[in-house]
């Protein structure tokens, strides 16, 4: 995912990637990355746990629309299962 | 249609779908990517160039997501599978399927909102949240090892970014697997 990233970023479009592995995403040197410690398979979140995916959403839009620098690793620190989510607030991106 | 999986790569799945384990493995295959793939100095960077609302984002994922009559992803070669599967935004989502033995899917097979936020980010583009959405989206399946993984870096990926950049895509949003 990571290389990917570096090719699409070269090109001149900025990406948000989700991580799942953070030494990977270290070592590749990923443009702008939010590391979750969470199983494989579900860099959303859990299935039908709409306020958990868009709050990975809203936060990798918050990272794309705040990195300064490149080979950000954001780590909103959420833990797996032992969350409870609510529905972002959107207002706060619009405009931005 | 999904291929049945051996007793082994189910253990694995399970295995590897323990953090930590995940971590380790991460650790491991960072050490192998620095052997394989010389990476040029520096972390490319663009910056956004509009105000969200006015942005045109493309979802990428390499959860091995494709569409059924699209021709699965190389689950027989043990180095993976550097191809792309091109995904039209407006594809119904039963269209989806996803292939890679890789990592365990059960949950992104129920709700594919788990590596794949199309449903997401349609809702995103109606509040007005974001500009709107490319006319395609790319599926990429993430299990790349060896020579292929030079053929992702210099053949297949910027043939995608390329292909952003013709979609005028101003983001592209990446989810692994």
């Amino acid at each position: 995912m990571g290389l990917i990233a570096r090719s699409i970023e070269a090109a001149g479009v900025p990406t948000v990637t989700i991580s799942l592995a953070k030494a990977l995403t270290e070592a590749v040197g990923v443009p702008r990355a939010i590391f979750v410690r969470w199983p494989l398979g579900h860099p959303l979140g859990e299935r039908q746990q709409p306020a958990q995916q868009r709050t990975m959403i809203f936060a990798a839009l918050r990272l794309l629309l705040e990195a300064k620098q490149p080979g950000l690793i954001a780590e909103p620190g959420y833990r797996w299962k032992r969350e409870t989510y609510t529905e972002p607030d959107w207002d706060q991106l619009i405009g931005e | 249609m999904t291929k049945k999986l051996t007793l082994w790569e189910r253990l694995s799945q399970q295995f590897f779908a323990v953090p930590a384990v995940a971590q380790l493995w991460a650790k491991r295959t960072a050490q192998q990517t620095n052997q394989l793939v010389a990476l040029v100095d520096g972390i490319p960077f663009a910056r956004l160039r509009k105000p969200l609302a006015q942005c045109r984002v493309a979802l990428l994922t390499t959860a091995g997501v494709h569409l059924h009559n699209q021709t699965p992803y190389n689950m027989e070669n043990p180095d993976g599978d550097p191809t792309y599967r091109e995904i039209p935004t407006d594809v119904a989502l039963d269209q989806i399927t996803i292939t890679h033995k890789y990592y365990d899917h059960t949950d992104a097979d129920v709700d594919l909102n788990v590596v794949f936020p199309l449903l997401h980010f349609r809702d995103l583009v109606e509040k007005q949240v974001i500009g709107s959405l490319a006319p395609r989206h790319f599926g990429f399946m993430g299990h790349i090892d060896q020579a292929l993984i030079n053929v992702l870096n210099q053949q297949t990926a910027p043939e995608v970014a390329a292909k952003l950049r013709a979609d005028q895509v101003d983001f592209a949003f990446l989810t692994p697997a």
